[in-house]
């Protein structure tokens, strides 16, 4: 079986949004790889983030879209037809709420430049303690990225530094800011976290902040 | 050193014991090289092995396999092991006759046994010489391959086995990205217990079949794939859904696709631990619950890292 399943890679909004380079090894079957910034080949994410959007891109389209953040930025999809199970959950899925997805890239040539987005393969609700996790896995993934841009590591590394020769210092800040972030909150929860009716108060706050956003 | 020698002796004779040779002879040969003249132990063996295969006219491929313990096995190795079938698992696929964990006083490692190679089964509790299998690695774990040109020969000997825990579990955190389609309640075919998708064994054509209630879909840890298998105790443990439990949701929803949706909403999307063992193609849940993620123990690592 020759067969073998892209990883769902772990990948910030900033760093994917920046991405512009794209890798296909020839022969038909081959998959499409979008190269990041910092030297992630990746053809597929897993994501867990707020959904902040969702609308049919024309009336009666079929074709939705989604925008969905992280604590870097946000990332947009398109969800149809040819992704029924995404679609069937996404019909039940109403924004602000915390999903996880799994979902193939696409770079694609905008009129101005090119701009990636997400194809969902599954959506599903997800919760705060996920998503926490989520952060800090994406952002140990990151960090790992930075350091063998650093030092040139890998192949993919020494491809990224020559393509795009990233401000190391821009995602050192982002993932800095990110992680201080959930350390605030987490701090703030620690305070809370005997009084069950503050709690529940903070999942109402932290619930409004993402209608603000909308 | 006396002892070192006797064991040196032992693992060249169990190799070679089919043509003749005697471990007294061979005993002599290493006492004389490694003890009178001082030659390292390994140069020892080969000088000695060399002697046997002259000497009995041994073909030259079982050279190739010498006689290992578990603990010394790498990858792609011809070798021989003597060991003791300590665990059987059901193959997951027709192409394997056999599969499971066989142990000697060394450690222990997952074997398996191709249908193609046309062997005697073996059983649990006995203890067998494997001649001339080779090694290779799947999902970060050794295994011990039987193919055609292996030969299985049971021995009717005691041995004390270590079993490394290791080899029999392996545990890991990802996230379920992806439920397969033929998860949920499934058919089974009665006569060989395949999935007999609308009564349809792929085997068997048109049968009797049984409900079953199970899982297969992928674990993702951003660095790795596992296609996994999981069975109805575990989907018990995890989200309190037995067997019963699905054929209930089944018909009130008159709807067998009912439980998948169940499963996916309950569990597409969410951190996994997991514990089991990896075979050819599957990793076999034997345990799971969802990770509660320690990240307040994480975050000043991170931030010590890229202050
Ligand atoms: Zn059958």
């Amino acid at each position: 079986m020759n067969f073998k399943r892209e990883v769902a890679r772990r990948v910030f909004a900033k760093e994917l949004n920046n991405a512009t380079y794209t890798i296909k090894i020839a022969g038909e079957k081959n998959p499409i790889y979008v190269l990041t910034p910092l030297g992630l080949r990746c053809n597929r994410v897993f994501v867990i983030g707020a959904m902040i959007e969702k609308y049919e891109v024309r009336p009666e389209s079929g074709i939705w879209k989604i925008r969905v953040a992280d604590p870097t930025g946000s990332l947009v999809g398109y969800v149809s037809n040819f992704q029924p199970e995404a679609l069937e959950s996404l019909l039940d899925i109403e924004p602000p709420v915390v999903v996880a997805i799994t979902a193939k890239v696409k770079v694609f040539e905008g009129s101005s430049r090119k701009l990636v987005s997400l194809r969902p393969e599954m959506i599903n609700l997800a919760d705060f303690y996920a998503r926490d996790y989520w952060i800090v896995e994406t952002a140990k993934s990151t960090i790992k990225r930075i350091k063998d841009l650093e030092t040139e590591a890998t192949e993919d590394a020494k491809l990224a530094k020559k393509i795009y020769n990233p401000n190391l210092e821009d995602y050192k800040a982002a993932v800095r800011e990110a992680i201080t972030k959930l350390k605030e909150e987490y701090e703030a929860f620690e305070e809370f976290e005997e009084e069950e009716e503050d709690l529940d108060l903070e999942f109402e706050e932290e619930e409004f902040d993402l209608k603000d956003l909308v | 050193m006396i002892e070192k020698i006797e064991d040196l002796a032992e693992r060249i004779y169990e190799t070679f014991k089919d043509y003749g040779v005697k471990k007294k002879e061979i005993a002599e040969r290493l006492r004389l090289l490694i003890l009178e003249f001082k030659v390292p132990e390994n140069e020892a063996m080969n000088t000695v092995t060399n002697y046997l295969v002259r000497e009995y006219k041994i073909p030259r491929e079982r050279l190739r396999a010498p006689l290992t313990k578990i603990a010394d096995l790498k990858s792609k190795q011809w070798v021989s092991v003597k060991a003791k079938v300590v665990t059987l698992w059901e193959p997951s696929s027709p192409a394997i006759a056999q599969t499971g964990i066989i142990a000697d006083e060394s450690g222990s490692v997952r074997f398996i046994i191709w249908t193609k190679s046309e062997k005697p089964e073996v059983k649990e509790g006995s203890s067998y010489i494997f001649r001339n299998v080779v090694t290779d690695e799947f999902a970060g774990n050794l295994r011990v391959i039987i193919t055609r040109t292996s030969d299985i020969e049971e021995i009717n000997e005691e041995i004390a086995v270590k079993v490394d825990p290791k080899s029999k579990a392996t545990s890991f955190v990802g996230a379920l990205v992806a439920v397969h389609q033929n998860s949920g309640l499934v058919q089974r075919c009665s006569e060989c217990g395949r999935i007999a998708k609308g009564g349809n064994c792929p085997v068997h054509g048109k049968v009797n079949w049984y409900d079953d209630l199970r899982l297969r879909g992928v674990i993702d840890d951003g660095e790795t794939t596992y296609e996994i298998i999981a069975d109805s105790k575990v989907l018990k443990e995890l989200i309190d859904m037995d067997l019963e439990k699905a054929k209930d949701l089944a018909q009130k929803s008159l709807d067998r696709g009912a439980v998948l949706a169940e499963l996916k909403k309950k569990l597409l999307g969410r951190y996994l631990v997991v514990e089991g063992s990896a075979d050819l193609r599957f990793f076999r849940v034997s345990r799971a619950e969802f990770l509660k993620p320690e990240v307040a123990s994480e975050i000043d690592k991170i931030l010590e890292e890229i202050k």
